[in-house]
């Protein structure tokens, strides 16, 4: 008798098979079925045929396009001068960002609801703004972590190779600093887009009645329609793929030399 | 070998994890002598016991509190009057749909509790059991619904009907209220909160929600739609005026559903929101200043903003309102063959059925309760407690709950109660709204498959961004940004390609490492 470690993969791999492989084919059972249980198309075609779900797709993908520029520029500068400056309280620092992750994500929103009532007056004017803020502050801390590790490892000879062969502080920024973290980025990025043009939670939380692709899916399965909410699904999933696909094909040099994803 | 071991073990593991997931089921139901009822209900609608001291109920006839869930109380109840031990197992759903969805995935329970349009749809699709003959038996002492049922509620349910049979056959109610609107009346003067043009009414731009819900939205698109029709005196004095709003309210013509849709998509931007449930909290916090309601949580929200000292009123739109309510359902796939079950499934409706549970369970939720029994007195009893003027008061006016409580034509003065007057307009008329507005009233029947689809793409159409509104810039500058992905893609690769042999940073680093 003898332990290999193979076996320590065999509760995840039941896990695999029960929670995310068997659903995933229940789901293409009901994207390609219409209500009679027949093989058919017109769900697929009816997403691409509706400016309304098209719209919504649209609407998604620049929500969460905006929150994660709003994400990057918040959060670049923060990691980079937390991880290059020579504070002994970084952790503590560090800490602070991390933080509102470990209060419930409702009661955040909740408050910031609050903040914003308090600012703003009427909610109601501003549904897109109020959206792009609530999601920057829940997805805030996902941009900042990756970004701070890849940096906080470079090595600071790099800095000191580049200044020795006569590049300014710009120049050593923009030509080894930035190229180097786009791993940390990319990581970031991924992990703020896709859960931005789903997370519906957010929206209804603040006001915003607009259907992103999540409360979309919502809405047809509330109708019973299980084969266009599945299909809405399996749409979204082809988008990540792709998304993923894309961010690896950008990052693919960095990645191979050893980026940190977080 | 090896790897023959391996499999093995990995059979054994799953056979383990399986058997860990079964055997439990196989021992509950192996449990001898204990019938065990799946009840399943709206979230916080039953009494869960647990009162503090100082909301003990003291009505004249006796004491009620709860200190014990009622769930609990029903189990010893049950032992004591039939002396079979029954287990309630409790679970909660968050929508009709919600439970719906349950239903066809597979989810068995013995008695749930959807409201009016999910009972029509269950019976249409054949999935209920019959209530037994001795539900209905007035002499047994235990039939406390039959026997406390108010007259109003027993006469929509024997006189509504699907496929043949009528509701009374396979439903036994448990709440019920009415659709109005909950208003700030510092803001909202009542005149304006009772018509259903209120969601569209500028004066209140973008200070007003409903709620995110297609059948309550569209009751009031056409509340506002056929708002003439509906108040003018000559419809109104018409012989079957009952017969018509009825017909009127459930008008559900592709025709309409196209006006609805238009009517929506104009008052979209004159609402705060479409709330899924933040609408009471933000009547207390006076974030908007009217809010679409069910009246029991209507009486709930006035109730929290009356701790508060602040007052919130309620009206009843005058052309017409939603008249609904919840009942127990028994379920073929749980109960049927088995008797034992259907007789606990009886008897816990008529458990919550008995006055001072009814009370109980209406002080703790806020809903009004289909239970009158006024042979009984103390529901009534109870509304004297909560709502009546104290001997001080001075505008005080009477107040008829007759229609609901009278048995009969003689006992009709004696439901009045002397309520201080505004009541009129509050927790009181909210809870059990007057004769006049009930002759009002309509049901929503339930929507067919063509129906509910035809109005499910329309309240898609409401929400959705519509993608012809994208403006020409926003275009223009998606192209611009996928531009740049794409060469950024492109650049990386085609640089990739001729890469120079200059040492890069990777060589430079295994150098290091190698060092």
């Amino acid at each position: 008798m003898r332990f290999s470690r193979k076996l320590l993969g065999i509760p995840y791999a039941v896990f695999l098979i029960i929670f995310v492989v068997a659903p995933l084919f229940v789901l293409f059972f009901y994207a390609f079925t219409n209500g009679e249980g027949q093989f058919s198309f017109s769900n697929l075609t009816g997403f691409f045929s509706d400016p309304n779900t098209l719209g919504t797709l649209c609407y998604s993908f620049a929500l969460a396009f905006v929150v994660t520029v709003v994400c990057l520029l918040l959060a670049y500068p923060t990691a980079y001068f937390l991880a290059t400056s020579k504070l002994k309280a970084k952790g503590v620092i560090i800490m602070i960002f991390v933080m509102p992750m470990w209060i419930n994500f409702s009661l955040r929103i909740t408050a910031l609801k609050e903040i914003l009532t308090m600012i703003e007056r009427n909610l109601a004017y501003y549904p897109f703004l109020n959206s792009v803020l609530g999601m920057t502050y829940d997805f805030l801390p996902f941009m900042i972590l990756p970004i701070y590790n890849v940096i906080v490892k470079l090595s600071p000879d790099y800095g000191e190779a580049a200044r020795d062969l006569g590049a300014d502080s710009a120049g050593t920024f923009l030509q080894v600093t930035l190229p180097l973290s786009v791993p940390g980025i990319l990581s970031g990025v991924s992990m703020v887009f896709l859960p931005a043009m789903t997370n519906y939670v957010v929206l209804d939380m603040l006001y915003n009645s607009t259907y992103i692709m999540g409360s979309l899916i919502g809405s047809y399965f509330s109708a019973y329609n299980w084969h266009g909410g599945s299909m809405i699904a399996l749409i979204l999933l082809a988008v990540i793929c792709g998304f993923t696909l894309l961010t690896d094909s950008i990052g693919e040099g960095e990645v191979k030399r050893g980026g940190a994803m977080l | 070998m090896k790897r023959i071991f391996l499999k093995n073990t990995a059979t054994l593991l799953c056979a383990l994890l399986i058997a860990g997931l079964v055997l439990p089921c196989v021992s509950l139901a192996a449990d001898s002598g204990e019938t065990v009822l799946r009840v399943c209900s709206w979230e916080e609608y039953i009494d869960e016991g647990d009162w503090g001291e100082d909301e003990v109920i003291d009505l004249e006839s006796g004491d009620i509190f709860g200190e014990n869930p009622m769930v609990n109380d029903f189990e010893d109840w049950y032992y004591d009057t039939y002396h079979k031990k029954v287990r309630v197992e409790y679970s909660t759903f968050g929508t009709n749909e919600d439970l719906y969805n349950m239903l066809t995935l597979g989810d068995v329970f013995d008695l749930v509790c959807p409201s009016e349009y999910m009972i029509m749809k269950l019976m249409a699709e054949d999935m209920l059991s019959p209530l037994s003959d001795a539900f209905f038996d007035e002499n047994d002492e235990n039939n406390y619904y039959i026997k406390g049922v108010s007259p109003y509620i027993r006469e929509m349910f024997e006189t509504h009907e699907i496929n043949g049979s009528t509701w009374d056959k396979y439903a036994a109610g448990f709440m019920w209220g009415v659709t109005g609107f909950v208003y700030n009346p510092e803001v909202v003067s009542p005149e304006d909160a009772s018509t259903w043009h209120l969601i569209d009414n500028t004066s209140y731009a973008r200070q007003i929600t409903v709620k995110d819900n297609v059948r309550d939205t569209y009751f009031a698109a056409l509340g506002a739609l056929k708002s003439d029709l509906l108040t003018s005196e000559a419809f109104k004095n018409s012989p079957d005026y009952a017969s018509r709003l009825q017909m009127e309210m459930n008008d559900t013509s592709p025709e309409m559903i196209a006006k609805v849709q238009d009517y929506l998509q104009s008052v979209k931007d004159n609402l705060y929101s479409f709330e899924t449930d933040s609408g009471k909290a933000d009547m207390i916090t006076g974030k908007v200043v009217a809010n679409l309601q069910w009246s029991g949580d209507a009486v709930y929200t006035m109730d929290q903003a009356d701790e508060d000292d602040f007052t919130l009123d309620f009206a009843v739109p005058e052309e017409s309102t939603n008249v609904y309510f919840d009942g127990w359902v028994k379920l073929k796939c749980g109960v049927e063959g088995d008797p034992d079950k259907q007789h606990a499934a009886e008897a816990f409706i008529n458990f919550l059925s008995r006055p001072d549970n009814v009370i109980r369970n209406m002080y703790y939720i806020g809903y009004t309760s289909v239970i009158s029994n006024s042979e009984d007195g103390r529901i009534f009893e109870y509304l004297e407690w909560n709502y009546g003027a104290d001997d001080e008061e001075e505008d005080t006016v009477e107040y008829s709950v007759a229609h609901f409580f009278a048995e009969g034509e003689e006992s009709q003065d004696e439901f009045i109660l002397t309520v201080p007057e505004d009541q009129l307009n509050r927790q009181l008329a909210a809870q059990y709204p007057s004769e006049e507005v009930l002759a009002r009233a309509s049901i929503m029947e339930y929507f067919n498959k063509e129906v509910s689809e035809a109005t499910n793409q329309m309240w898609i159409n409401v929400r959705c961004f519509n993608i012809k509104n994208v403006p020409v810039w926003c275009w223009i500058l998606a192209g611009l940004i996928v531009a740049l992905i794409a060469y950024a893609v492109i650049d990386k690769k085609i640089s990739r390609k001729h890469q120079v042999s200059a040492p890069d940073i990777t060589t430079f680093r295994d150098h290091e490492r190698k060092n």
